[in-house]
């Protein structure tokens, strides 16, 4: 950590906040890219990168001035994503129901009519692409966290396995309970992916 | 052709992550076996499909005002609870030695007999826990229970809000996990979420105090039902 960084702190914590601003000028996009990661949502993301930088405010007091901030704040977000997707995921199986390609009393999804006549090519992008966001919807937070950091920003099992506080086994065994859901997933657009 | 094994999923898997410690050997089954080929094929087209796309530029500046409006200014911490004169330390000191002393002998014996019993459990458990695939919703549970469960048990102080307030969401919601695990059938997965209802009852009920034995107590709780937790995800990622 540099200096600026350390002296940004130090004047935190003796009561100056405008200095929080030096932080997020550097840090808020990487966690902003981490949360967006695992919401799949820009709001969202932004929401869960805000309450990171908030909580960090908060126990500043706490932090390690000899480890990164930056490690220290993604974590941070690692965790409020996660618990802001299961927030959703919570909210969506009370609230009614959802878009899905076809109707289904069990699952309480309804269907869309696409009032715009598409070519052909559209409609199955169109396909492709709800079948992806779907496929990514049914992973637990756990899977998709896992998954999307360690194979979209490609870090290390073991740092998420640190970040989450969990065995790296158990990162990697969700790395693999999601790759599997996924490649399952592809099967009607591939016409049977095995 | 003599194919001696296939190479799993998972082996496949880590190979396409760059993570696997046989590269070499899974490449050159990959070039002998059409099936296991095949299956890492579909590997790497699932990892192309579901590659990262671009991600947006965050308002700094937007974030920035709704941040500043939202921290409050940060003064010297003032240590809350007793102050003892220094002519006072040593006393204190041998009384916390005693209660601590004490503690250890109460609670090592429900913990000899806790072990013992985990262990005689698990040497007569017949097989995994669960041969059925994990309904998603309670897999969600089950992961996020092993998070949560990890947490507590890596927290020395007293619960923060955050966490009784996922520890309570968590376990209203078990009792409904509970009866569907019942109701398909699988034993397994509803004896596991009736161990994490006690210990989510516990957090839920903890104590505000920074009450050495009642982390003990969990930590003990925890341990078996985390490995449980684990074996059934684990044995999930395989079907």
């Amino acid at each position: 950590m540099d200096k600026s960084e350390i002296d940004a702190i130090r004047r935190i914590l003796a009561g100056d906040r405008d200095q929080s601003r030096v932080l997020m000028d550097r840090h808020f996009q990487s966690v902003f890219r981490v949360a967006f990661r695992i919401t799949g949502d820009e709001t969202d993301a932004e929401e869960a990168a805000q309450e990171a930088f908030l909580r960090a405010y908060n126990k500043l007091s706490t932090f390690r001035q000899d480890s990164s901030f930056s490690t220290w704040i993604t974590r941070i977000a690692m965790n409020t994503s996660i618990n802001l997707v299961e927030r959703r995921n919570r909210d969506l199986a009370h609230d009614g129901p959802r878009v899905a390609d076809s109707y289904s009393a069990l699952n309480g999804t309804v269907q869309v009519a696409d009032e715009n006549a598409s070519p052909e090519r559209l409609v199955f992008n169109a396909e492709a692409t709800t079948l992806r966001e779907a496929a990514m919807t049914a992973l637990t937070p756990m899977e998709r966290t896992a998954f999307t950091l360690r194979h979209m920003e490609d870090l290390p099992m073991a740092e998420i396995a640190t970040a989450l506080n969990l065995p790296v086994n158990s990162v990697k065994q969700a790395v693999f309970r999601a790759v599997g859901k996924l490649r399952r997933s592809l099967a009607p657009l591939a016409g049977g992916i095995r | 052709m003599n194919v001696p094994q296939h190479v799993s999923e998972e082996s496949l898997i880590e190979y396409h992550l760059q993570e696997s410690a046989n590269e070499a050997a899974v490449r050159g089954h990959l070039e002998k076996c059409v099936q296991c080929a095949a299956l890492s094929e579909s590997i790497a087209e699932t990892l192309r499909v579901f590659s990262g796309g671009p991600v947006p530029e965050a308002n700094l500046e937007r974030n920035w005002h709704r941040l500043r409006g939202n921290v409050s200014v940060l003064g010297t911490v003032r240590r809350r609870g007793l102050r003892l004169s220094p002519w006072l330390w040593w006393p204190a000191a041998g009384l916390v030695a005693a209660a601590i002393a004490l503690a250890v002998v109460v609670f090592s014996v429900p913990r000899f007999r806790t072990a013992r019993g985990a262990d005689i459990a698990t040497l007569h458990r017949p097989g995994p826990l669960s041969a059925k695939p994990t309904d998603p919703a309670i897999a969600q549970q089950l992961d996020s229970a092993e998070r949560l469960l990890t947490e507590v048990n890596h927290t020395s102080g007293p619960l923060d809000e955050a966490t009784r307030s996922q520890a309570h969401d968590l376990l209203l919601k078990n009792a409904v996990y509970i009866h569907d695990a019942r109701a398909h059938g699988d034993l397994g997965t509803a004896s596991v979420l009736e161990d994490l209802g006690r210990v989510l009852t516990n957090i839920d009920h903890a104590p505000d105090s920074d009450d050495s034995g009642w982390h003990l107590r969990l930590e003990w709780n925890t341990k078996g039902l985390l490995l449980d937790i684990r074996i059934l995800r684990q044995n999930d990622a395989r079907q």
